[in-house]
């Protein structure tokens, strides 16, 4: 019950932070100088900003069930270059239909995840250094799978000019985003699995003597993490129209920093789903604001930093009361 | 209510923070008289792409009834679009992009044509006929002056067309660095004495060259002619050589010809030549110019600057 009020109040703060941010991002707008109304508060821009900030925001639900383990997945930027090329590649290349382009790349991601999973529940290595090394090496086989080319997809026959068509529209990535969003919160709230995931990083050693089964736990949080990476990779394919083995490079960083912004801490145990949307609309909101000012990316930088920190200064004094 | 202190401390300097780097204090619209110039410059943190931005600001900083902006697209396609979306939103009069990428960039410069921007696309080409005109130079023809003029580097240095001849390429799968190899070996294939002893990739990085060429020195006991497809690499060529006692027997020759890099190792006479490899800027202000003041003024599809050479006095 007192867990519960807590958490709430932690909501209603975030909430209250997003707001704040909101109604600066508004303030500072440029003014569209014909109608003298702010650029931001435009619905296009806003129909942007979340488009924007998907990818990175999708890879983010299934970082903070595997940060609430008490994990981490560094390798989910690297996943979503892979996928990106393996989508692009089997459209561009194999010539394959959209749906099997699709289905097979977000398999791959989800292997890659499954992978990290199995590394980490039976190797028993802390999963920064195993997801590393699957960031560094998952990197090297995205360049080589395609030859360190770029695979452009908007000349590459009908299957890819409909896939990038479809796929890269603001309703369809933006719904996408939403119900995913509701389904892995549902997922987290509502079933036994989500209650191990909590309680796994809450107390591991609990866990232990409760006799969790903390291995397919394991398994479950980092292979669906690789499923979302493996999308996000597939809406980054249709919105660039280009499989691009860079793709994703320090996602992972922008991926925890929105978990992190939306109160999941790093230990584990606290913080959820509704948080991490929070953060990834601050993070998508601050982007876009800077982006309109035309704010030196430099500066964007340092910024970015600080806010970071601060973030993570709260936390644990939350976490210490 | 202990912790009511950190949060309202977190909210404040957050606000600060965002005031601060907005710059809320400054006025945000562009004046009513002034026009609108936005230029998507794929990466700032490239030399050419500085000197690029540089360029244009001196250029469009003689018209004081221009705003100019650039936005730096960090060399990320998705960035860049989301850049040239928030550019559409403000109906610049004129749009400059350097794409990042071909195919990543066409749709989005398409939205700006189709929002009415007149949009010059610049050294970059994308996959559709997305802009109102096309600024570039060609690579191949700056291949081809170099490899003339290494086939008479060789010829006066050992009586006739012949030698050993190091490549250190771009990038792979590059336009540029394919083009700036076919240029020059359209013309040196026509000379069987000039042997290539050594061919490596070094991806434009003057860090990577200079192992490269290490591994080529050591396998060959002669080299007369080092050719890279950029000025720093052909640099990190040249240290290496120097190192090994090597560099005077060899000619360096290399590709952009930035005043304060290409330009000056020739100059010092660390380069045998550098070939320009021209911003497209001067053009593009041109251009761009005619398009604001002369609504019926129809560019040329595309414009092909012509390069240089830049040799020893």
């Amino acid at each position: 019950m007192k867990e519960c009020l807590r958490r709430h109040r932690d909501l209603v703060q975030s909430l209250a932070v997003l707001g704040l941010i909101f109604s600066l991002a508004a303030v500072c707008s440029p003014r569209d100088w014909r109608t003298g109304g702010p650029l931001f508060l435009q619905a296009d821009n806003l129909t942007n900003l979340l488009r924007v900030t998907t990818p990175v925001a999708m890879v983010a639900l299934g970082m903070t069930l595997v940060i609430l383990t008490g994990g981490i997945d560094l390798s989910v930027g690297s996943t979503l270059g892979l996928a990106a090329v393996v989508a692009a590649l089997a459209l561009a290349k194999w010539r394959w239909g959209g749906a099997a382009a699709i289905a097979t790349a977000i398999t791959v991601g989800g292997l890659v995840g499954l992978l990290n999973g199995a590394l980490v529940a039976l190797l028993r290595v802390p999963p920064f250094i195993i997801t590393l090394a699957s960031m560094i090496g998952i990197r090297g086989l995205a360049r080589s799978w395609c030859n360190n080319e770029n695979i452009g997809l908007r000349t590459a026959g009908d299957a890819a000019v409909r896939f990038v068509d479809t796929w890269s529209q603001k309703p369809f990535m933006i719904g996408l985003f939403a119900g995913l969003a509701l389904l892995v919160a549902a997922l987290l709230r509502g079933t036994v699995f989500g209650r191990y995931v909590r309680a796994l990083g809450d107390n591991p050693t609990a866990a232990v003597y409760a006799g969790l089964p903390i291995k397919r736990v394991q398994l479950a949080v980092y292979g669906l993490t690789g499923l979302l990476a493996g999308l996000a990779g597939v809406l980054t394919a249709a919105r660039t129209n280009t499989g691009n083995p860079n793709d994703g490079i320090a996602a992972e960083l922008d991926v925890i920093a929105v978990v992190v912004m939306g109160g999941t801490a790093l230990t584990g145990g606290r913080g959820g789903i509704a948080g991490t949307v929070i953060g990834a609309l601050i993070v998508g909101i601050l982007a876009n604001i800077l982006g309109l000012r035309n704010v030196d990316a430099n500066s964007q930088l340092m910024l970015k930093a600080g806010i970071i920190v601060l973030a993570v200064v709260l936390q644990q004094r939350r976490a210490a009361r | 209510m202990k912790t009511a202190m950190p949060r309202s401390l977190f909210l404040l300097v957050a606000a600060c923070l965002l005031a601060v780097l907005t710059g809320c204090d400054k006025p945000a619209a562009t004046a009513a008289h002034q026009r609108l110039v936005i230029f998507s410059q794929c990466n700032n943190a490239e030399p050419y792409r500085a000197a690029q931005n540089q360029r244009f600001g001196e250029l469009f900083g003689r018209h004081p009834e221009l705003k100019f902006v650039i936005y730096d697209g960090q060399a990320d396609a998705a960035k860049q679009i989301s850049q040239i979306e928030n550019a559409i939103l403000q109906k610049p009069d004129l749009l400059i992009v350097a794409p990042f990428e071909r195919n990543a960039l066409s749709d989005v410069m398409g939205r700006a044509m189709a929002a009415g921007i007149p949009t010059i696309c610049l050294e970059r080409d994308i996959v559709q006929p997305n802009f109102t005109t096309f600024i570039s130079s060609d690579n191949v023809a700056i291949g081809r002056l170099a490899g003339q003029f290494m086939v008479d580097l060789l010829t006066k240095k050992n009586g006739e067309a012949r030698g050993n001849l190091v490549e250190i390429t771009g990038m792979s799968g590059v336009q540029g660095a394919a083009d700036r190899h076919r240029g020059a070996f359209e013309v040196l294939a026509k000379y069987p004495g000039i042997k290539v002893v050594h061919q490596a990739t070094a991806n434009w990085m003057q860090a990577e060259a200079m192992p490269r060429m290490e591994e080529a020195l050591a396998a060959n006991p002669r080299i007369d002619v080092v050719y890279a497809h950029n000025d720093p690499m052909a640099y990190g060529a040249y240290l290496v050589a120097k190192e090994k006692g090597r560099a005077k027997d060899i000619a360096f020759i290399g590709v952009d010809g930035l005043a304060n890099e290409g330009a000056k190792y020739v100059a010092e006479g660390i380069l045998a030549a550098t070939f320009e490899y021209p911003l497209c800027v001067d053009k593009a202000v041109e251009i761009g110019i005619k398009l604001l003041e002369d609504k019926t003024f129809k560019p040329q599809p595309q414009y092909l600057l012509e390069s240089r050479a830049i040799t020893h006095p």
